[in-house]
């Protein structure tokens, strides 16, 4: 069938879309990483208000939850890709569109469609609630730096949805792609975090939206975050491809 | 007895089982050697405050192993075969063969315990000789009670993993969560900091077993008690809703 270019690529999207969207798996992921959220924000808050004024920013404290938000945005990307594989959806998938490459980045965008509103709606509620309990005990912010970091906040949780979906769709299984994310973000680099070197995505990520530190000075700025982590990004998702492409024909 | 040696059977048969023990038995090796190593200078200088925790370190986080173990022990008998196999499902089977719930679910449970004292004993064993190779004279004396605290911790956490996956019958959630609260930023160590109840969540209460960190709460035995009633609890719920459910499935 003779399809122009454009048609076929607004139908892939819709086609991906409407995938994601009909997974209950994926509104599940979101409501469990937006009440865990509003769990993490609380408890940091309230340690926050109850130590000396000044120690936290509304900014930190509203931020320090991304730590464990990452994890939700993880599971939502490699739900995305690797849902494909159970039950053998893939080959109605690729029968259907038998172009891989197109198909596979369509996916990656209808993912960042869905990932960058949960993201921004995320990010700000954190924010919000820290700055409204901590109204009276910190110092205000520029309104500019907050908007930075709210930024920096929901392109860094995009891009680890689409870290997520690139490794789904390399290890086309979701237990050992939870368990080897998660082991590193939660294990590996924590624990031997000062062994490491500043340029691995999650410490890279960290700086996109890294509230303003008095002192110590961040090793790296929001920008060299920014790209870093876009690099980190395009690697997996190019290396995702290209194993598609060869692997699933 | 049968029903034990088959669910053993279909443990050692899962390509996950192999992370499990990879994470399990190297993995606390591993963080043990380093933490040895990064130990060692503050223990020649005299300044180091926490020397019988070396070891023990590694114990702590090994346990991620045998959450994998739990967790993919029930998740296996959920997963969807492709359409081209009819989408079977193992539990199909398994419950065919024994028809007692509870005999499945009893049998499972001693077969995950079981392989868990063996990652426990082999974790142990690859600890012992790291501790005494790096540190010389200064290793920390292994006392059996508590060895025995960390094997008792890992069993727990196991059967945990296990009981909370019955409930949800898909491992990705039980495997985030419980993954995130045995790492360094565990939800239960910030909610501690916000209320005293916090040190009653299983995982706070079951390291207090065999670390004994600076804001212990319980002694050995009654963290230990405290996790025992919890898993107690959370086998029985899964042992009700198990044998409610799977009627007709």
């Amino acid at each position: 069938m003779n399809i122009p270019a454009g048609r076929k690529f607004t139908r892939i999207l819709g086609a991906e879309l409407v995938k994601l969207v009909t997974l209950p798996a994926i509104w599940l992921i979101l409501a469990g990483t937006f009440v865990a959220q509003c769990v993490v924000t609380a408890a940091y808050t309230s340690v926050a208000l109850q130590s000396e004024p000044g120690t936290y920013t509304f900014l930190n404290t509203g931020l320090a939850s991304m730590r464990y938000l990452q994890a939700g945005f993880m599971m939502l990307g490699i739900t995305a890709t690797a849902s494909e594989y159970t039950g053998g959806q893939i080959r109605t998938t690729l029968t259907v569109l038998p172009w891989r490459g197109l198909q596979l980045s369509v996916k990656y965008l209808a993912l960042v469609i869905i990932a960058v509103p949960a993201a921004f709606l995320m990010a700000a509620s954190g924010v919000l609630y820290a700055g409204l309990m901590l109204r009276d005990t910190t110092v205000g912010l520029e309104p500019d730096q907050i908007a930075a970091c709210l930024g920096g906040g929901t392109g860094y949780l995009t891009l680890t949805a689409l870290l997520g979906a690139a490794a789904g769709a390399i290890l086309r299984r979701t237990t050992p792609a939870l368990v080897i994310l998660l082991g590193y973000y939660f294990i590996v680099s924590p624990m031997a975090g000062a062994y490491l070197p500043d340029y691995l995505p999650d410490v890279a990520g960290y700086y996109m939206y890294a509230p303003p530190a008095a002192y110590p000075h961040n090793a790296l700025s929001r920008l060299q975050g920014t790209g870093i982590s876009i690099l980190w990004i395009i690697l997996f998702i190019t290396a995702a491809l290209v194993l598609y492409r060869k692997r699933d024909a | 007895m049968r029903a034990f040696y088959t669910e053993l059977s279909k443990l050692f048969s899962l390509p996950g089982i192999w992370l499990a023990f990879l994470i399990g038995v190297l993995g606390p090796a591993a963080f043990a050697a380093l933490d040895c190593i990064a130990e060692k200078e503050d223990i020649l200088a005299g300044i180091s405050t926490r020397l019988p925790e070396v070891g023990f370190l590694g114990l702590g986080f090994g346990v991620q192993g045998v959450i994998l173990l739990g967790v993919l022990a029930v998740s296996s008998e959920y997963a969807v075969e492709s359409s081209e196999a009819g989408h079977g499902q193992q539990i199909i089977t398994s419950l065919t063969a024994v028809s007692s719930r509870l005999h499945v679910l009893l049998a499972k449970a001693a077969a995950v315990s079981v392989v868990t004292i063996l990652l426990c004993i082999l974790a142990i064993a690859a600890i012992l000789p790291i501790t005494h190779l790096i540190l010389g004279e200064f290793a920390p004396a292994m006392e059996w009670t508590r060895l025995a605290g960390a094997v008792c911790y890992w069993i727990f956490t196991a059967l945990i993993a296990f009981s909370f996956t019955v409930l949800t019958k898909n491992g990705m959630i039980p495997l985030t969560v419980l993954m995130i609260n045995s790492s360094l930023v565990s939800f239960s160590v910030l909610l501690a900091k916000v209320t005293k109840l916090a040190y009653y969540l299983p995982d706070r209460a079951g390291i207090d077993m065999f670390m004994s960190m600076n804001d212990a709460y319980h002694t050995p035995l009654r963290g230990g008690l405290v996790m025992l009633a919890w898993t107690a609890v959370l086998l029985t719920i899964a042992a009700v809703v198990f044998r409610r459910r799977e009627v007709g499935a």
